[in-house]
């Protein structure tokens, strides 16, 4: 079974860590690099992206000529997706064991942050073609 | 440059979807399917995931003893992730463009389908 598994940021702008000290910032990247190669050695990691900051973020859709409308207003209460982690794994209490680690990810000062992750099951791509 | 197209959705989002006629959802199961061998086609395509409902969404953090302690209480407000395609292109426009036409995907008309576009940094540092 496939779970996404998601780091969600609660505030549109800049990230927060990006604010943290040297290195607090260095200590949390090279937990996430630990991570993501010991998840590529056990087989159970599919894919993996970090997203850029959220002031960037912009909703789209097609005017009536079919051309792009873009806004960049969201509202106070949307959270942004941060970065996610793919994974394949035999059960749901693998993945949320897998969350529970990432969620462990040192912060600013070096603790553990504890921070949510959102985890939800995977369930293809895109519809594929009738064979 | 990577960028992540994302469909986002109300906690209700799948029940209403699945409570559309037949032949809307198969219309748009249809569009989805063609979007995405045009994308593959045009070498833009780097990957594309459905969600499952949200109903079996959880949120978990670890307890002081490392172990997971899982949650499925989310805020009302809460918009979750029901799809995304992440798309390789030459600039925004392009991604914006690709956007757009997802964005036309056929559906009741009740509220536009908004795409949320997002650079990818790349995968974890």
């Amino acid at each position: 079974m496939k779970y996404m598994l998601m780091m969600n940021t609660p505030r549109g702008g800049d990230y927060q860590v990006m604010s943290w000290p040297k290195q607090d910032l260095e200590a949390h990247i090279a937990f996430m690099i630990g991570f993501a190669k010991k998840l590529g050695a056990a087989g159970e990691l599919v894919g993996a992206e970090g997203l850029a900051s959220p002031s960037q973020a912009k909703l789209v859709r097609a005017g009536a000529n079919g051309n792009p409308v873009t806004d960049g207003v969201f509202p106070e209460t949307k959270e942004f997706l941060a970065g996610y982690w793919i994974v394949q794994v035999g059960s749901a209490e693998r993945a949320y064991e897998i969350a529970a680690e990432a969620s462990a990810a040192p912060g600013a000062g070096g603790a553990p942050m504890n921070m949510g992750i959102e985890v939800r099951e995977v369930m293809s791509g895109p519809p594929k073609d009738p064979e | 440059m990577k960028y992540m197209l994302m469909m986002n959705t109300p906690r209700d989002g799948y029940a209403k979807y699945m409570s559309w006629p037949k032949q809307l959802i198969a219309a748009n199961t249809d569009f989805m399917r063609a979007f995405a061998r045009k994308l593959a086609e045009a070498g833009e395509l780097v990957s594309a995931t459905g969600l499952a409902s949200p109903v079996q969404a959880k949120l978990v953090r670890a307890g002081d003893d490392g172990r997971p302690i899982t949650d499925g209480v989310f805020p009302e407000t809460k918009e979750f992730l029901a799809g995304y395609w992440i798309v390789q292109v030459e600039n925004t426009a392009r991604a914006y463009e690709i956007a757009a036409e997802a964005s036309t995907a056929p559906g009741m008309g009740d509220s536009p389908l908004m795409i949320e576009v997002r650079e990818v940094m790349s995968a974890p540092p």
